[in-house]
């Protein structure tokens, strides 16, 4: 035994008050906003509502009948030729209007959904020349991708898909799960270094490996940015204005295509780096059933070797998850160059809900490594972990480390 | 308020392409995309039909859903519009479309995708009726002008209606208590009434 180890300082993790404190700051936020995300599941499914308005004078006269009066007029006059001339007898040139402006458009200042509601309802006469909504493919003459498509009422199911199940899942999913974080920096406190710091440092990652966990990191936050912009941006951004929603879907656009580049770099070279360290083994599941000693303040961990069994599950997380995500996004990249129409759709909603469930388990992962473990983070920034930190966690590491520097 | 709608009798429809190259002319769609196309079912089998599509201008529209950047929006005539200033080319509007209907120029630096753009049901765009940067960017904008889409209103057989959607309906009916029902209007079902079960 080493002289630091004389008399174990006990480290409660109730005692990071100031954790605690931020961390209860951050439940109360994320309570507000899930019951925000709840009130707009029950709000109904999303609907399109007409936002700008038609009329002869718009700005002016709220009056829209004229316009209307005007447009009916002008589709009669598709009726049978008998009945609308040209005849030598008929009204003669009624359908020639000029080309001076007559109608103009103004936004609503309130969109009504109202207008939507009551075109979703057919009248009987209507509902009898319905004809049965079908998936119809035919060939066309033009020579254009998928110009031979007439209907594919699957759509309206990606839609649902998309704006509702897809947006849905992602919020509950992130903000659940930072939710429970936040309780349980709250209530637990942090995961500390029971015995105290021993002052003694153990190098636990080298350069190459700091230097690839933040290549590949710093591209998966700008990749989940960039991605939550675009996903949530009508949510989040709209509200500062529609140009700038548009300014920033530009930005994401191009960053997200952008970052893919080192993500994918990262991911390659952490698995060739990690993958025979990260092979599940029997000290995982002693280490899963004890859930890692995360609840215990007492020095008695469960044994693990360089990564445990919750490191392993965010290294095949990133892997694989990260893995789906780049070929995913891979065929979003080259539109119908692999793919048909159907198989792009898929590709498109899996990439949105992998994306939104890999950005809930790697908060997870961002919260361990930082405020969550006393004495974790330091093993990424200078790679060096304090020797108590590495026997509590990590103790056949440690063993490993230490055997091979005496011999 | 008139509720615009397009109804193609595919009992009429002779496939003769004028719609798709008239609607070309007037709103000089670029190279590669085509606002309008006709599409032919069972070809050269008995019980051919020819339809011609385009952006049906749908109720509840999903592309409008779906768009993260709000770049389609909908008019009180049942219009669904586009603006290309703040379009990123992401493609969802094409996967939520029950039609096809909106096009991407090939004009970026990876060669995949431009600016959507789609029919407007001549109505231009947000820019300000009848500018010449509207006709840019849209084409001309004959609903301003009180007219309706040219693509119906120059169809030789009367087979492609446009406009109010019951003078449509009382046309398309007249003809099928003449004629006999023929086989519906297609599209229908899934562009404007998506939720009625039959």
């Amino acid at each position: 035994m080493s002289v630091y180890e004389s008399e174990p300082v006990r480290v409660r993790g109730q005692d990071f008050t100031g954790y605690r404190i931020a961390g209860a700051i951050a439940a109360v936020l994320l309570i507000i906003a899930l019951a925000v995300q709840v009130w707009m599941l029950f709000d109904g499914f999303n609907r399109t509502s007409p936002e700008v308005r038609w009329g002869v004078n718009a700005e002016e006269n709220g009056g829209s009948a004229l316009a209307s009066q005007l447009l009916q007029n002008r589709t009669r006059l598709q009726n049978e030729r008998f009945l609308t001339g040209p005849s030598p007898d008929g009204p003669g040139e009624t359908f020639k209007i000029g080309p001076e402006v007559l109608l103009d458009s103004v936004e609503m200042d309130d969109p009504e959904s109202i207008l939507t509601e009551s075109w979703r309802i057919p009248s009987d006469e209507t509902a009898a020349i319905l004809r049965q909504s079908d998936r119809v493919i035919g060939v066309s003459s033009l020579p254009y991708v998928n110009a031979n498509l007439f209907e594919r009422p699957f759509a309206r199911d990606w839609r649902f898909g998309l704006a509702d199940v897809a947006t849905h899942i992602g919020a509950f999913a992130i903000l659940g799960f930072s939710l429970m974080l936040a309780l349980l920096l709250a209530i637990r406190g942090r995961v500390p270094i029971a015995e105290g710091k021993s002052g003694k440092k153990v190098k636990r990652f080298n350069i190459v490996e700091r230097a690839t966990h933040w290549m590949t990191s710093a591209s998966f936050i700008l990749l989940a940015l960039t991605g939550i912009s675009i996903a949530y941006g009508d949510t989040l951004i709209r509200p500062f204005g529609h140009d700038v929603l548009g300014a920033v879907g530009w930005l994401a656009t191009w960053g997200h295509a952008l970052f893919v580049t080192p993500f994918v770099l990262g991911l390659a070279i952490m698995f060739v780096m990690w993958v025979s360290k990260n092979i599940p083994s029997k000290l995982d599941i002693a280490w899963l059933k004890r859930g890692g000693g995360f609840f215990s303040d007492t020095p008695d961990h469960p044994s693990a070797r360089k990564f445990n069994a919750g490191q392993k599950l965010i290294f095949w997380s990133a892997i694989l998850g990260g893995g789906a995500m780049i070929v995913t996004g891979f065929f979003l990249l080259f539109p119908f160059y692999f793919l048909g129409l159907e198989a792009m759709s898929w590709m498109m909603l899996l990439h949105a809900v992998f994306a939104v469930l890999l950005i809930a388990i790697f908060i997870g992962h961002i919260y361990i490594g930082s405020v969550g473990m006393q004495g974790a983070f330091w093993a990424m920034w200078n790679g060096e972990v304090d020797r108590n930190w590495a026997r509590e966690h990590h103790d056949l590491w440690l063993d490993e480390v230490e055997g091979r520097a005496s011999k | 308020m008139a509720r615009l709608k397009f109804l193609c009798d595919t009992d009429r429809c002779i496939e003769c392409n004028a719609c798709a190259t008239v609607c070309k002319n007037e709103h000089e769609v670029p190279w590669g995309m085509v606002r309008r196309r006709v599409v032919t079912i069972g070809d050269g089998e008995p019980g051919e039909k020819s339809v011609a599509i385009s952006c049906m201008h749908c109720t509840d529209a999903p592309c409008v859903a779906v768009c993260p950047v709000s770049t389609l929006y909908q008019t009180d005539i049942g219009v669904v519009l586009h603006d290309k200033d703040t379009c990123i080319g992401c493609g969802y509007c094409y996967y939520a479309c029950p039609f096809g209907a909106p096009q991407f120029p090939k004009s970026t630096l990876f060669g995949s995708r431009g600016t959507m753009d789609k029919c407007t049901y001549c109505a231009g765009g947000p820019e300000e009726n009848g500018s010449e940067e509207e006709y840019r960017k849209y084409g001309s904008n004959r609903i301003a002008e009180g007219k309706l889409p040219i693509c119906a209103e120059v169809c030789s057989t009367r087979a492609l209606l446009a406009g109010d959607a019951e003078v449509v309906g009382e046309i398309f009916k007249e003809r099928v208590i003449s004629r006999g029902y023929g086989s519906g209007a297609w599209g229908w079902k899934t562009a404007y009434y998506p939720e009625e079960r039959s």
